[in-house]
């Protein structure tokens, strides 16, 4: 990598170098690879540790002088299985890993249905009023979440919603969030109004267009949406922390995992099965993440949810 | 053959009928000439209106049940004593605390410090990481993506992970230090120590940023750079007068974000010592006294004041910042 080379890569102008250069330099190959692969054992580090540590044994885990590598010959596999089968820790991650999934199914059916229903009043018809209803909506956004969150929680108490699944799934029936709305709102401007116009003049209602023509056209930013619900459910720890406060409650996956973090010690040997939870939980928005990474770059760009 | 849009401008049947006879009518009050004046809406504009506000109907319910009362109830409850039970008229008295309480202050201060350094930590670094990917090389999507994997980890488990590798008796982290020679640290277990710690494991999310980079550089036109070498500009000059006025609407945008998402950051609930306050409150954020004061001491009167203060002061940062963003630049001519 010569001098040159360096200063255009600081500038972010290198693309232009490469372009006109066609034939890789081997130097400078064997220079950026070098670069990029110690970034990527920085980063991947953590990681890397975490599953490891998720195949110790207890007298691994429990040794003080701590491994990076588990022992290869004794990789305790047994821990993926401790943590769905012994409930003896006290967290009964089977159970609360059904009560994830109950809470996740009924989102990402109810979610993409009610936010492209309101998204498409907001995107296809003309109505007064509407550009005050957005705007409030939009308001939302911007206000930070425990205004709401607290009272909720007060309002939750006195209704009997505490310590039950109602106060993840229920409020989603609305279009669960401004952004979700918007988002799809920003992609219908993309069909054009003539499929809708003609459809109007064969005699289709709103309803009938809505269903049948604007829902079936919705389907990448739908894939998109299905994704970022699947994700902040399955990770929210924060919602049952408010609202399940109870020790019976049905809580989350996500919230077991907190709570063992929480109030466990670190020498314990659920340490190991507790490292097998975070695996797991990392385990799908990671394969999320991998197969539709495209689609999710762009809407986190568009969407402004900045990971 | 009328296309489309004539056909959706002619008025329905009924609708003109009735104009066409109203303009037979004699004219009702002033002495004006008859009009044929078009009607206010069509039928079908009509239709359309109200199918408008039915599909805006669930938005309408979900923001009144679940945003509007909810903001309301935490407004009245924050000028007033209540714990979730008795309820007793306090006036200022809450907002007066705030000021007063030695907590705020030193949470305030830490979210301040965390704030301040990590969102321009975060922003140069990601620069940097962002340029490092920033080639058509085949490999280079492989790491684009290694890099940004942190990212999509839930914040559970990073906080399980990093409580686990900043453990002082059984974290990796000090073995590695310990085998090269240098002196164990303390991380979170030591005032001194714990806000660099925290803001060293905020940098292992710096693939968000990166793609954020990424993208602006994709949107910069090539022959910008050509044009201004054949000027005879400089590395620094391209950088300084290209690169950095034609990001400035995602800088702009990624600022915004997180300096909205550190203030009201709360995720050292999950790792830090003593509940998320960490050890003589070093690490105690504003988001986790708004926590502990509704959760813990149950005082939700206090907790909704300062979560409007917090809002207050979210809002006039927002406000700031986009009233001082001239040096944004959205291109065009």
């Amino acid at each position: 990598m010569t001098w040159k080379d360096l200063k255009n890569r600081l500038t972010g102008e290198a693309f232009v170098e490469d372009r006109k250069a066609k034939m890789w330099d081997f130097s400078k190959t064997t220079a950026l690879f070098l670069g990029m692969c110690v970034v990527a054992v920085v980063l991947m580090f953590p990681y890397i540790f975490m599953v490891f540590k998720s195949l110790m044994s207890e007298s691994e885990i429990l040794d003080p002088n701590p491994h990076f590598f588990p022992d290869w010959g004794n990789l305790q596999w047994s821990n993926f299985v401790t943590l769905f089968t012994d409930a003896s820790s006290g967290y009964n991650y089977a159970q609360a890993l059904l009560h994830t999934m109950i809470i996740i199914v009924f989102n990402v059916i109810a979610i993409p249905l009610s936010a492209t229903f309101i998204a498409y009043g907001f995107a296809k018809l003309k109505w007064k009023g509407k550009n005050i209803v957005f705007a409030a909506m939009m308001l939302t956004v911007t206000l930070p979440g425990v205004v709401t969150q607290i009272p909720l929680y007060v309002i939750y108490s006195k209704i009997g919603w505490l310590n039950t699944l109602l106060p993840f799934t229920i409020p989603n029936l609305f279009g669960g969030g401004a952004m979700y709305i918007f988002l799809i709102r920003q992609y219908m401007f993309g069909i054009p109004n003539e499929i809708c116009d003609a459809a109007k003049i064969d005699g289709c209602g709103p309803f009938r267009i809505y269903w049948s023509i604007i829902l079936p056209n919705c389907k990448s930013i739908i894939i998109y949406i299905v994704i970022s619900v699947f994700n902040s459910y399955w990770g929210d720890y924060y919602g049952p922390l408010l609202y399940m406060p109870s020790s019976d409650a049905p809580i989350t996956f996500a919230y077991a995992i907190f709570k063992s973090t929480v109030e466990g010690l670190a020498s314990t040997r659920w340490a190991a099965v507790r490292m097998a939870g975070g695996v797991f939980m990392t385990f799908f928005p990671a394969l999320l993440f991998l197969i539709f990474q495209e689609q999710l770059t762009d809407g986190a760009l568009t969407s402004g949810i900045k990971g | 053959m009328p296309t489309v849009e004539a056909r959706k401008e002619r008025a329905p049947f009924w609708s003109s009928l009735k104009d066409r006879v109203k303009g037979f009518l004699p004219a009702k009050k002033d002495g004006d000439a008859p009009k044929f004046k078009r009607p206010k809406m069509s039928r079908m504009q009509r239709k359309e209106a109200v199918a408008g506000w039915v599909f805006a109907s669930p938005l309408i319910i979900g923001l009144a049940l679940f945003t509007a009362v909810p903001m309301f109830c935490s407004l009245y409850w924050s000028f007033f004593h209540y714990d979730g039970f008795n309820i007793s008229p306090a006036g200022l008295w809450n907002y007066v605390q705030a000021f007063q309480d030695d907590e705020v202050g030193i949470s305030a201060l830490n979210t301040l410090i965390y704030a301040i350094v990590n969102v321009p930590l975060n922003l140069v670094l990601s620069y940097f990481l962002a340029l490092l990917v920033n080639n058509a090389h085949k490999f280079t999507r492989v790491f684009r993506v290694l890099f940004y994997l942190p990212v999509v980890i839930p914040a559970v488990v990073s906080g399980l992970l990093w409580k686990d590798l900043f453990d002082n008796t059984y974290g990796i982290f000090n073995k590695i230090l310990e085998s090269i020679g240098l002196p164990k640290a303390t991380f979170f277990m030591d005032p001194r120590t714990a806000m660099p710690s925290l803001i060293f494991m905020g940098l292992w999310g710096v693939g968000g940023g990166m793609i954020l980079w990424l993208s602006a550089f994709k949107n910069i036109p090539k022959d910008l750079y050509e044009s201004a070498k054949v000027d005879g500009a400089n590395a620094f000059q391209r950088f300084a007068h290209i690169t950095i006025p034609m990001s400035t609407p995602i800088i702009f945008f990624n600022l915004v974000t997180s300096i909205i998402g550190s203030l009201q950051y709360n995720g050292t609930l999950i790792f830090a010592p003593r509940e998320g306050r960490g050890i003589d409150d070093s690490l105690f954020l504003f988001g986790v006294k708004i926590y502990w004061e509704a959760m813990r001491i149950g005082d939700i009167g206090y907790a909704s004041a300062l979560s409007w203060m917090l809002c207050i002061v979210i809002s006039l940062l927002t406000l700031l910042l986009f009233s001082t963003s001239k040096w944004v630049f959205y291109g065009g001519d």
